[in-house]
């Protein structure tokens, strides 16, 4: 270990949406690293300690190295020149950086969709459809008494979930942590989460939504006939215990995981779920929450909300921000062919789409920003290396819940950050749309020489 | 390079000056108002035009947590209303709740330059910042919630006052707020408890904290006065929106006594009649305490038939009109601060209770006398958009129009108020008041809402036309901070605004009493809690009355 | 006579041609329609950049080729035709109050979202969302007539107040889903979870179906209305049996999360 050891304190770990913040970094300044991460689980622990800074080219031009200007230069003419071009990750990078590429994608007319549309996008849509009651992680520690997790399996993907947040810890009117709780776990298999709860009920697999609306139908005091349990694998007696526990709570809380939004009946899921809340508020106090994955989507939901009006899936093709899932969102936009170059940032499609979206980026110019080499930057047309945010850069990351979080960085990276390098690239990308429109001579009448 | 500009021939308008419709020349240079400007200057030619001062919405929802929630949950209301970008603006989504750019780009159409977000939880203030920096031309502040906040009432219960003074001044300093909001003070605890229910009367002790909403109100009345905040307490008043709820109203400024306090949206709380029947009219009792008590201020948060929506941090409130809605609904607690409601909501003119609403909100602005008290809003979008000022307007200046619209509107309410009988017509110069001139000198921002020597050159250029509806819609120029940003009804050019805020001094040794609860009872660590200096884009420090 | 639209060449990126509808290309003349704006992406295109255009002046229209790129076709039209031979992409006839459409091959999703009054007749299947509310809406479509000769993909008539859908062959998951009234019909097999959140309305399925835990059997029964639609649809050249026409029928009632006043018929061998 050398001496010049630098301690960060209330730093936070942006691996997923728990962004917890309040760990002590052990920074060793010499050889760029973090040497020690007090707080972190064993997601967060790897997280720290995988971000090394590896020698490299900050920028590639299909594949070769490239001087910073020359790489940004390139990427706005491929983007400026493209009929349908797509923005699309943005869930591990800062807000910062995400405003910039919305702004990006709405100068070019382009299409811009996140990590969202491929996690809990069928959430969002369900939010649109049904509304629904929510809050604060800190709610959940203050006052839950009553709380159950639905397809997902926290203790592996959110490790700190239940300590930090919803099992153990103690809050105001639960001054005795789990005892005062009553957790519940919904799920078609034992996991790593089980042994946590009071309460399991195995639900037969792509039985979610029948469970689900027979407890509404429960909720609301009707009979729900036997058979539901040849139905579901849950017994009318379980399943009216169960409901009789959640009308009589003082404070419950259902989370969502993504066995919900990804398997069959997706939006409906989550919708089903949410409208359960909303139910039994009709007899106490009741919340839902989806258990976001990645460190920052978040944000990416709330910047691309602020400022198009809609979170994720949104076209500007018409000057103006449309939204469509389904048709503006990345896996169907690239599946159908329908894009023609792609600005990728924070996110390795190439690694983990249908294969159809990968043939189909494989076809058009790819710009992409990553912190690392990846099956993504392999194939781009113009690849940036960015520093890690979190890690190497400051910024604002937003929670699951909606709290945002200032980040606290650890060492400087040799990289620029993804929020400088999309900065200079909305500039020159604004710059090239005017050049195009006066050359097409739109525009030029209506616009007054500015005084300024 | 300084840039000057002269504008001549225009009628101005500029009650805080005395001008009343005087054509005068307005001289600007790098941004303010002076005396005159060089003979090189640009020229304006405002013949036929009428000047004002920018608008200054004292109270409306336009960014934050609860926004954007709102925003999200509504495609449906954006999708038929889009707002196309220009080369120098970017694009947006309209609706009842716009997005930001989209909001910035609308006030400036409307001649608004100011506008100031009335609800934020701390937790929140973040966000909003962020939102804020992205709501172009207008500058920009906002009121942080704390009427509900548990750790101040738990210092009240207490009678730690004095503590409970400086936490107040270090929360809006950690937040970089304009003011503190009260909604519905007290009522968090119950609402979040088993019952979902509410605190009903003023002097009712909620149960979990053993204070009452009067002893909050109180509390930061003293509190924001005596720390000297340009803007006094904004407090929406207990029982919104519920019959018979004037009385809770008339307490609540009876509490203050001759102390500073300002009242958010008091048509929502002008109701006579009984509790869970249909309200009647008591904008006259309103009325004639406000007239009386010149330490009262307050906006009016008219109600306009059509589209609205509900965002609220009265979550039960929003929960009460979940059931009248039948719709989607949502509710968002925040820890230890807050609670929110969201319900998209349509006001039609046959139904009896939005018809009442609708006309109570008039009454009000009919029968006040001092129109430097009684602020235009609609509170949006609770009442409806900002968008609907230009409407509100005439309806104000031109009783013939008032009319028409009233013989639309159900009859068996609009017959048990006043408004049939009321004529009097507001003029240009009592508009710029309410718009403008009043709100600014509430909200104790000197440089705002006048066109004197030493103002910001935030000023607005109308066609005078016969119809005002079409004249307030339209500015021919609107000038930001001495920039051009519409001219001859064109956005030229773009402009990010600043965020106004104050920074009341306080005693550092405050947050000794606050960290341990904090480390107790939220979820983020106390000291990646207060909002840094990066969240300012352009700032101004509005000083206080000691500093 | 009509106004003939031949696609010569095919978009490489999604066309949006909502101006393809007879209220805006029924007064004009062959060299006008030819520079009426399309949108290929981002780029204002005009209609010669894609079809050969014949005729002029008519409120009938014929589209010719694979249209499956181009969107927003019949995009609020409210009288006229439009006969198209060939597949068509997504969003045809969107809030269409008037005329008719008829598609000899298959269509995209969204087909006559929120549509008001009008005709759609699709010979090929259809995608996701046929006649369904946008995303948020709180009603999809408030009248009019939809008829798919094959099969159709999830969410048929997702919140539909009025106006009849047809599924020749089989439907999706939550048929009817959300559904405030109107009736659907799904000749083929349902998906699952059909009707759920029902209020009113009816759908019919001629195949039994395994039906959500929130639907109550309540009677079998002979519902005259039924012949009219079917019969009807008969003459349509879809796929009627006889002894569904005069047949019997289980009805089943919910969704009981609503108001319990919505039915789901289904055909009782």
């Amino acid at each position: 270990m050398s001496e010049n050891i630098k301690i960060v304190k209330n730093a936070t770990c942006t691996f997923c949406g728990c962004v917890c913040d309040d760990m002590e970094l052990t920074v060793d300044l010499d050889k760029k690293q973090i040497i020690k991460a007090k707080n972190a689980c064993v997601l967060g622990r790897a997280w720290f300690a995988e971000h090394t800074i590896q020698e490299g080219p900050v920028a590639l031009i299909d594949g070769k190295e490239s001087k910073l200007e020359d790489a940004i230069e390139e990427a706005a003419q491929t983007l400026t020149k493209a009929k349908f071009p797509i923005t699309y990750g943005l869930s591990d990078t800062t807000c910062e950086a995400q405003r910039q590429a919305v702004a990006i994608t709405d100068f070019i007319r382009g299409t811009i969709d996140t990590t969202t549309s491929v996690c809990h996008g069928p959430s969002g849509l369900a939010f649109q459809g049904v509304g629904e009651s929510t809050m604060t992680l800190g709610e959940v520690k203050n006052r839950a008494d009553f709380v159950m997790y639905w397809g997902g399996n926290p203790a592996e993907s959110h490790p700190r979930h239940f300590t930090r947040y919803s099992v153990t810890p103690k809050g105001m009117f639960t001054p005795n942590g789990k005892k005062d709780r009553t957790v519940v776990l919904v799920d078609v298999r034992r996991t790593a989460s089980t042994p946590v709860a009071d309460i399991f009920l195995q639900v037969k697999p792509g039985k979610d939504f029948e469970l689900a609306w027979a407890m509404r139908a429960l909720v609301k005091g009707h009979t729900v006939d036997a058979s539901i349990e040849e139905e579901t694998g849950i017994s009318l007696e379980v399943l009216t215990d169960l409901v009789e526990r959640m009308k009589n709570c003082n404070y419950g809380v259902l989370f969502m995981g993504m066995g919900l939004t990804m398997t069959r009946g997706r939006h409906f899921n989550s919708g089903a779920i949410m409208a359960l809340a909303t139910d039994l508020n009709e007899f106490t106090h009741f919340v839902a929450k989806p258990v976001r994955g990645h460190g920052n989507v978040t944000g990416a939901d709330n910047v691309v909300s602020w400022q198009t009006g809609y979170p994720f899936g949104v076209n500007f093709s018409k000057g103006y921000p449309r939204f469509n899932p389904g048709e503006f969102t990345t896996v169907d936009t690239l599946s159908r062919g329908d894009a023609d170059a792609a600005l990728i940032i924070a996110s390795d499609p190439a690694a983990n789409f249908p294969q159809a979206a990968i043939n189909h980026l494989h076809k058009i110019p790819v710009v992409s920003f990553d912190t690392k080499e990846t099956a993504t930057s392999q194939l781009a047309h113009v690849a940036f290396r960015t520093s890690t945010y979190g890690i190497n850069t400051g910024g604002t990351a937003y929670r699951m819940d909606d709290v945002p979080i200032t980040l606290r960085p650890a060492f400087e990276s040799p990289f620029p950050s993804d929020e400088e390098i999309l900065t200079a690239l909305k500039k020159r990308v604004h710059e090239l749309v005017i050049a195009k429109s006066r050359s097409q001579g739109a525009g030029t009448a209506k616009v007054a020489a500015p005084i300024r | 390079m300084t840039s000057y500009i002269r504008i001549s021939n225009g009628k101005v308008y500029d009650p805080s000056n005395n001008v009343d419709g005087q054509i005068q020349d307005i001289c600007i240079e790098n941004g303010k108002i002076v005396e005159t400007v060089p003979a090189d200057a640009r020229k304006i030619d405002a013949s036929g035009m009428v000047i004002m001062p920018g608008g200054v919405d004292i109270h409306c929802h336009i960014a934050g947590p609860k926004v954007n929630l709102a925003r999200k949950l509504q495609p449906e209301d954006h999708r038929h209303d889009p707002h196309p970008g220009t080369l120098h603006t970017r694009s947006g989504s309209g609706g009842t709740v716009p997005s930001t750019f989209a909001t910035g780009y609308r006030y400036a159409t409307l001649g608004y330059t100011t506008a100031m977000e009335a609800a934020v939880t701390p937790i929140g203030a973040r966000h909003t910042l962020e939102e804020l920096h992205d709501t172009p031309v207008i500058d920009k502040g906002f009121y942080v919630l704390l009427g509900n906040n548990i750790f101040l009432q738990q210092l009240l219960k207490e009678g730690r006052k004095e503590e409970f003074k400086q936490a107040v001044a270090w929360w809006i300093n950690s937040t970089k707020a304009y003011t503190t909001k009260l909604v519905n003070p007290g009522g968090d605890e119950p609402w979040k408890g088993k019952k979902n229910s509410n605190v009903s009367d003023i002097d009712e002790k909620v149960t979990e904290t053993d204070i009452s909403p009067r002893q909050i109100i109180d509390a930061f009345i003293d509190a924001v006065n005596e720390l000297g905040l340009p803007h006094p307490p904004h407090v929406h008043c207990n029982n919104l929106g519920h019959s018979g709820n004037f009385k809770t109203t008339l307490e609540t400024m009876r509490t203050a006594g001759d102390r500073r306090v300002h009242l958010a949206h008091i048509q929502f709380h002008s109701y006579a009649g009984e509790i869970g029947k249909n309200p009647g009219s008591a904008a006259r009792e309103i009325a004639d305490y406000v007239n009386d008590h010149p330490n009262i201020s307050c906006d009016v948060g008219q109600v306009m038939f059509g589209k609205s929506t509900i965002m609220t941090a009265d979550a039960p409130l929003a929960y009460m009109l979940r059931g009248i809605a039948k719709g989607k609904w949502v509710n968002a607690d925040t820890e230890c601060e807050s609670g929110c409601g969201i319900v998209p909501f349509k006001y039609q003119e046959h139904v009896y209770v939005h018809a009442m609403q609708w006309a109570i909100g008039l009454e009000l602005f009919l029968l006040s006398k001092d129109p430097w008290r009684i602020i235009l809003s609609t509170d949006h979008p609770n009442g409806g958009s900002f968008m609907n000022y230009p409407k509100l307007i005439k309806l104000l200046m031109d009783s013939s129009f008032r009319k028409e619209e009233l013989s639309r509107a159900n009859q068996k309410a609009i017959n048990k108020t006043l408004l049939p009988e009321l004529d009097r017509e507001y003029s240009l110069n009592e508009i710029a008041i309410i718009t403008r001139a009043g709100p600014a000198r509430c909200l104790g921002l000197s440089n705002k809402g006048h066109l004197g020597v030493g103002a910001d050159a935030d000023i607005t250029i109308y066609d005078d036309q016969q119809d005002k509806e079409l004249m307030f819609n339209a500015p021919r120029y609107v000038f930001k901070s001495g920039i051009p940003v519409i001219s001859n009804h064109e956005f030229c050019e773009d402009h990010t605004g600043k965020l106004l805020h104050v920074a009341p001094d306080y005693d550092e040794s405050i947050v000794d009493s606050v960290r341990p609860f904090f480390e107790n009872y939220y979820s983020i660590e106390f000291d990646n809690y207060a909002v840094d200096d990066s969240y300012l884009h352009d700032h101004e420090i509005i000083p206080t009355i000691n500093q | 006579m009509t106004i003939s639209l031949s696609l010569h060449t095919q978009p490489d990126v999604p066309l949006e041609a909502e101006l393809i509808s007879p209220d805006k290309l029924a007064g004009l003349t062959t060299a006008e329609i030819e520079k009426q704006t399309v949108e290929h992406g981002n780029q204002k295109t005009t209609i010669a950049d894609f079809f050969t255009v014949a005729g002029e002046k008519s409120d009938s229209l014929v589209l010719e080729g694979d249209l499956s790129k181009i969107k927003h076709i019949g995009s609020g039209m409210s009288f006229g035709k439009i006969n198209i031979n060939g597949d068509v992409g997504a969003h045809l006839g969107t809030a269409m109050s008037g005329g008719e459409i008829v598609v000899e091959g298959n269509v995209g999703d969204w087909l006559a979202p929120e549509m008001l009054a009008g005709r759609v007749e699709v010979k090929g299947n259809a995608g996701h969302m046929v006649g369904s509310a946008y995303r948020g809406s709180p009603a999809g479509i408030l009248g009019g007539e939809i008829i798919i000769h094959g099969n159709a993909r999830n969410e048929v008539g997702h919140a539909m107040r009025n106006g009849m859908i047809v599924i020749g062959g089989d439907s999706g998951d939550f048929t009817g889903v959300n559904m405030l009234a109107g009736t659907i019909i799904v000749l083929g097999e349902l998906g699952i979870r059909t009707g759920a959140g029902l209020r009113r309305g009816s759908v019919v399925c001629m195949k039994n179906s395994k039906l959500l835990p929130t639907f109550s059997y309540s009677c079998v029964y002979q519902p005259t209305y039924l012949r009219l639609y079917l019969l009807y649809l008969q003459s349509l050249g879809l796929g009627i049996r006889e002894e569904q026409i005069m047949g019997h029928y289980e009805r089943w009632c919910g969704d009981i999360i609503e108001f319990n006043r919505g039915e789901i018929l289904l055909y009782h061998e």
